[in-house]
């Protein structure tokens, strides 16, 4: 009888697992095997597999569209934003975390309460910001609202990283002359190796998937990035599904490999983003 | 002049380290939310500057059917969001916290979804509800030949699609309260289970209450996603058909499209006091300043 009850009970477990597992890739597998079938295939037998593996709406894809550039677009403004919010985050994370001075405590309330401002709500200030900055419809504007969208992510994760390193190592550094600036570059930010992998690659993930501020603040192709590269695509591939289905494929297959590739950091960085302060 | 000792020397190092960072947060946090804040009383198009016209944004606001019908979204959601989508993260938490067979693919899969851009992901969702190629009308075909509803265009099932398009997407609900669950001291176990407690009476009197701070952070996430909700919106339905499914960041955008900047910040600020709220009664309901353990 306790037999029986131990199979049905997992049984169960796997079923909802199972559909977990189904929900999860199954509207992409859906996508990807859809790329490769022709408009008619896939308006009349939404479930068959592909009869053939050829590459040619990918190519057309390339042909029709600045996707190449959408893509490069994407890839330059996530990958800049990125690296100059770590140096700036870095820095002040570390001088948190190490120092004690007057209105410590306040400067950073104030950098991680940030984490509790939908950045929508900011949405019309920052526009017009940008229009102030003359910097509409500008790759930079993309890459200035990006480096503060890390802010209280960044800091809190940094902040932990250079408070778990032994201050023993900067003492050492000090009393063999090093002065600050040394100590932090060559001392302390080697050391934060991994909170900084982990901050890094939450930030690049985010920059490379924002679409809301990359709707907002540019309209010409020139800067366009690629998730709204692909909104604007619904109407060039109304009735062109195999190329939609490709252009779809090609959009979301960076991120996966990047989670592919850093998964533990990925993880984490979800973990660490939910616990904040 | 005397020359600096080495501590205000690091002081002045302090400072210039802090600079940038401060510089962001001034630039684009607290000159926007005090523009934010100020103009969401005035009348406002951008070229002109603005008149003080008092509470009338949010009169006006609170009038229109649009922003109505975005509030009564807003609370389904968060309801649906704090109660099963929170409950379906924490049972695949609990479920992996037993490491069955094959764990690890499910959590990789599971985060599948969040890694991808939410904008990909709307499209994605507008092809799986698309009235006549798309993936659920193809599988209730199969029962029932000749069906079609075209979910994200129809009244009342629009709202229904929008919700399908994050509503078992929970994986950050999981990895935060597997967090807390592999936190917790395997002797509290071996006790109990040496005192003859069954493992569903673990779960229900040990695990869980030992969860609450990560339970009460995933409600916090969780609602706070659908405040800001955009792409799915957008990139599907855009709030309709007729106000089905609109939201308050579409009534944002549109108001920022036509110009009424005052109207726009007005709903910014209504999105910004939701999260306080938000935020208190959850951390209050979970008593989530207090320690667990």
């Amino acid at each position: 009888m306790n037999h029986i009850k131990k199979i049905i009970q997992s049984v169960l477990i796997y079923i909802v697992l199972g559909f977990t597992v189904i929900i999860s890739i199954f509207p992409i597998i859906w996508v990807v095997f859809s790329s490769f079938k022709t408009n008619a295939q896939i308006l009349s037998s939404p479930f068959s597999l592909p009869t053939s593996l050829g590459f040619g709406a990918y190519q057309a894809v390339f042909k029709q569209t600045d996707f190449l550039m959408y893509t490069l677009n994407s890839l330059l403004i996530a990958a800049i934003s990125t690296a100059i919010s770590l140096v700036i985050y870095a820095m002040a994370a570390y001088v948190i975390a190490r120092y004690d001075f007057k209105g410590k405590n306040l400067v950073y309330s104030l950098f991680v309460i940030t984490l509790l401002v939908p950045s929508q709500c900011k949405a019309q200030p920052i526009f017009s910001l940008i229009i102030q900055l003359n910097l509409y419809d500008t790759k930079t504007a993309l890459v200035l609202v990006y480096i503060a969208a890390g802010m209280a992510m960044s800091l809190f994760i940094l902040k932990n990283t250079f408070m778990s390193i032994p201050k023993d190592f900067s003492e050492a550094a000090w009393m063999e002359g090093s002065g600050f600036l040394r100590t932090f570059f060559s001392i302390n930010l080697p050391m934060a190796k991994s909170g900084m992998a982990t901050a890094g690659i939450l930030m690049f993930l985010g920059n490379w998937n924002e679409y809301f501020f990359a709707m907002l603040l540019t309209t010409s192709p020139a800067c366009r990035t690629l998730p709204v590269a692909l909104a604007s695509f619904n109407e060039t591939y109304s009735y062109n599904y195999t190329n939609m289905f490709a252009a779809l494929t090609m959009a979301i297959l960076p991120g996966i490999l990047i989670y592919a590739f850093a998964q533990d950091q990925v993880t984490n960085s979800i973990v660490a983003s939910g616990i904040k302060g | 002049m005397r020359s600096l000792t080495a501590k205000q020397k690091n002081l002045i190092w302090i400072w210039v380290f802090l600079t940038p960072c401060l510089l962001t947060f001034l630039l684009f946090y607290l000159a926007p939310i005090l523009t934010l804040a100020y103009t969401s009383f005035t009348d406002w198009d951008g070229a002109n500057s603005p008149a003080f016209t008092g509470l009338a944004n949010y009169i006006y606001l609170f009038h229109t059917s649009d922003f109505q019908r975005a509030l009564i979204n807003l609370l389904l959601w968060s309801v649906i969001a704090g109660t099963f989508h929170v409950f379906f993260g924490v049972l695949i938490a609990l479920l992996l916290y037993k490491k069955p067979h094959g764990w690890k693919f499910v959590e990789t899969v599971f985060m599948i979804p969040n890694v991808i851009s939410m904008a990909a992901w709307a499209m994605i969702y507008r092809f799986v509800f698309n009235g006549s190629y798309g993936i659920l009308n193809g599988i209730i075909r199969i029962f029932s030949p000749g069906f079609s509803v075209n979910w994200l265009f129809e009244s009342p099932y629009a709202f229904f699609a929008v919700t399908l398009t994050w509503l078992f997407y929970a994986v950050v609900v999981t990895l935060l309260v597997l967090g807390d669950l592999k936190a917790i001291p395997p002797d509290l176990h071996e006790a109990a289970r040496i005192d003859g407690a069954s493992e569903w009476y673990i779960t229900r009197k040990i695990n869980l209450p030992l969860c609450r701070n990560s339970i009460g952070t995933a409600v916090i996430c969780s609602i706070s996603a659908r405040i800001s909700m955009y792409e799915t919106i957008s990139l599907t339905t855009r709030g309709g058909p007729g106000n089905d499914t609109m939201n308050i960041p579409l009534i944002l955008v549109n108001a920022i499209n036509d110009s009424k900047y005052g109207y726009a910040n007005a709903s910014g600020m209504v999105m910004l006091l939701i999260g306080i709220v938000l935020l208190v009664v959850v951390n209050k309901a979970f008593r989530m300043n207090e320690s667990v353990y």
